[in-house]
């Protein structure tokens, strides 16, 4: 491959897409048109205004490479793992329709569309329950160039089937950036636990959209242990009856890092459940940003949503904005949502230090609890020991928490 | 052991104790009794360190120092423990190894050697079972989801394994059905000895009952109205607050 200068994102958009099927040609060519009228976020643009990413938009970058995320785990029997672009090129018809995220793209997420190079595609036929779960690793090299990285996957659990799924993404490099998609199509009764770990130093942005048919159900733990700047939207859409989703999210900002949550959950057929609890610790010059909404359609009756958010605060720079919101068309729901942002609990510290827990390690032990809570919740044993580990080496003094877990 | 002079403690400006003298030696235990709003539970916590109460007038002593100068865990390593009315729960930090934490810092405060996991287990089963809590509740989170005779015999599963010298216990028989408040005594009474002092605080004498005071005061309004022995505390069962109330302070 020849060596191409560096240039912008919106600058490295070709003017026609030549290779690939029809479809996906089509798609990617809606996507850069999108791109090239709207361009990319702005402080205007309402969902992105506390992220400023004019720094990323006006940066050059060097092309991407090609960035499919490795797999570190054997695939289990009866499940495929394939290249995206080996379909691509074999057996296009297999993905049509199926990489267009349910809708014309937008920003980031039309940016990856418009240029993923290759990516994988993870599938588990019908009935196929896997325990041991997949690992995929995002990592972005270090470079004395600016790099970028379009990182695509899909994931196909058909009707009945399970699968776990752990992603990190990973990478020192604070100037290289990640732009991931990954699309999840659960069939009936289906279900996925999937973990997501960023602890990449550099700039991230990512999508994952999820489609739910009826009774399936989804459960995501997302830890955010890092990154100068990060953007992450998750979207669920229950289309089918009795599908459950349940999103929980930990993040630790620190220094002057950035973090960004948006959560978007669409009810759009009735009795499905949905989850959300996003915790958070700001400290240092650090900003949290989370934006969730729940929106409940018209035909979505006995639906159940919660949602929540909250954030300690530990230092007098740090910066929440935090917007949970409920668009509500039907009349028989259940649904709340609730945000605090403070600091810790002044009944618990007393306990502890009433028992002879020093005032620091008393504040350390509930910084760690507080955010174990949702780490918790991940499945899979050694991934949770990991992120455990992880959260005890970033707490402040951690190290001293960790004789007393 | 703790010497309380003209002790008066004000709550968002409001006077809450008005003129506290108390003395309780090692090897006693000292009951207080009074009704709701008298005072009781600010005396424990206040003894205990917590933020939000001023001290505007005397001073206490424990162990010949200056105790309204320390900050809690300086109090609790120096062996003043708090039995809490309402514990509170804590998810994600689990009883044992916060537990372990408290023991260690304490024993660090002594400068004695910090106990090893298999030590410690061993000494919180022993404990455990003289409370009868289920081995099941000591690993959980710390009062995550444990009913309120748990909670209570929580605390004094961690006062047994803390081995206080004093041991302030805030309302240890509210919210008790009779079998959990003989439980709770039993492991209470069990850790009487003659290094160790108690101040237990109660509405009702029942608890008396189980944990036979050397000491009976009486608190109304801020201020110990009566002060005897065990006696007094059947004599307030059988006439209630009111007549004390209208009694003259001592």
């Amino acid at each position: 491959m020849t060596k191409l200068s560096p240039q912008t994102l919106l600058g490295s958009l070709p003017t026609s897409f030549e290779t690939g099927p029809e479809w996906l040609r089509a798609l990617r060519g809606r996507a850069a048109a999108t791109l090239r009228e709207q361009g990319l976020p702005t402080k205007r643009t309402e969902a992105w205004r506390f992220t400023p990413v004019r720094s990323v938009a006006n940066a050059e970058f060097s092309p991407e490479q090609g960035s499919a995320p490795s797999l570190t785990s054997p695939v289990p029997e009866g499940v495929t793992a394939r290249s995206l672009r080996q379909v691509l090129e074999a057996e296009p018809t297999l993905l049509e329709g199926r990489l267009d995220l349910g809708g014309p793209p937008t920003h980031f997420a039309a940016l990856n569309t418009a240029l993923f190079s290759d990516g994988l595609w993870i599938d588990v036929p019908a009935g196929v329950a896997i325990e041991t779960p997949i690992e995929l690793v995002h990592a972005i090299p270090t470079s004395s160039e600016r790099g970028v990285a379009y990182p695509r996957v899909l994931i196909t659990v058909a009707d009945g089937a399970e699968l776990t799924l752990i992603e990190t993404y990973a990478g020192e490099d604070a100037g290289q950036l990640t732009n991931s998609v990954l699309e999840v199509d659960l069939g009936r009764n289906a279900k996925m636990s999937h973990a997501r770990v960023h602890e990449n130093a550099g700039l991230q942005v990512g999508r994952v959209d999820v489609r739910q048919d009826a009774d399936s159900n989804y459960r995501s733990t997302v830890v955010t242990l890092g990154g100068a700047l990060l953007r992450f939207d998750v979207r669920c859409l229950l289309q089918g009856k009795g599908a459950e989703c349940q999103l929980d999210g930990a993040y630790l900002i620190d220094g002057e890092d950035l973090v960004d949550h948006h959560t978007l959950v669409e009810h759009q057929a009735s009795h499905c459940r949905s989850r959300q609890s996003y915790r958070g610790i700001v400290s240092g010059n650090g900003t949290a940003v989370f934006d969730g909404i729940v929106v409940v359609h018209r035909d979505a009756q006995k639906t159940e949503a919660h949602q929540e958010n909250r954030n300690l605060l530990l230092s007098e720079t740090a910066t929440v904005h935090t917007k949970p919101h409920l668009e509500i068309d039907a009349d028989d729901v259940v649904c709340s949502h609730g945000v605090t942002v403070g600091s810790l609990d002044e009944d618990q510290l007393f306990y502890l230090r009433a028992r002879g827990i020093p005032e620091d390690l008393a504040h350390s032990m509930l910084t760690y609890a507080f955010l174990e809570s949702i780490v918790e919740g991940v499945s899979h044993e050694p991934t949770r020991a990991r992120l455990r580990e992880a959260l005890l080496t970033r707490i402040p003094h951690g190290d001293r928490v960790r004789g007393f877990t | 052991m703790l010497k309380i002079e003209d002790l008066h403690v004000e709550v968002d400006g409001k006077p809450i104790l008005k003129g506290i003298n108390l003395e309780v030696e090692a090897g006693q235990v000292h009951a207080i009794m009074g009704p709701n709003g008298s005072g009781k539970s600010t005396l424990a916590y206040v003894l205990a360190g917590r933020d939000g109460y001023e001290v505007t007038k005397g001073r206490v002593l424990y162990k010949g120092q200056d105790l309204l100068e320390m900050a809690p865990e300086i109090r609790a390593a120096g062996g003043l423990f708090l039995g809490f009315q309402y514990p509170v729960a804590i998810p994600g930090v689990s009883n044992i190894y916060f537990l372990k934490a408290a023991l260690n810092a304490i024993r660090k405060h002594r400068g004695e050697d910090p106990l090893d996991a298999i030590d410690f287990m061993k000494l919180s089963k022993e404990k455990a079972a003289l409370v009868q809590l289920p081995d099941e509740l000591t690993k959980r989170s710390v009062n995550d989801g444990f009913s309120g005779g748990e909670k209570k015999r929580n605390e004094i599963f961690q006062m047994a394994i803390l081995e206080p010298s004093l041991a302030v216990l805030d309302e240890t028989d509210s919210g008790l059905d009779i079998d959990a408040l003989k439980v709770v005594a039993e492991g209470v009474n069990s850790l009487r000895g003659p290094e160790r002092a108690m101040l237990v605080i109660t509405h009702y004498q029942r608890l008396l009952d189980y944990i036979v005071p050397d000491v009976v005061h009486v608190l109304i309004d801020g201020q110990i109205v009566r002060t005897g022995d065990k006696d007094l505390a059947k004599q307030l069962e059988k006439e209630g607050y009111a007549e004390v109330r209208d009694a003259q302070p001592l």
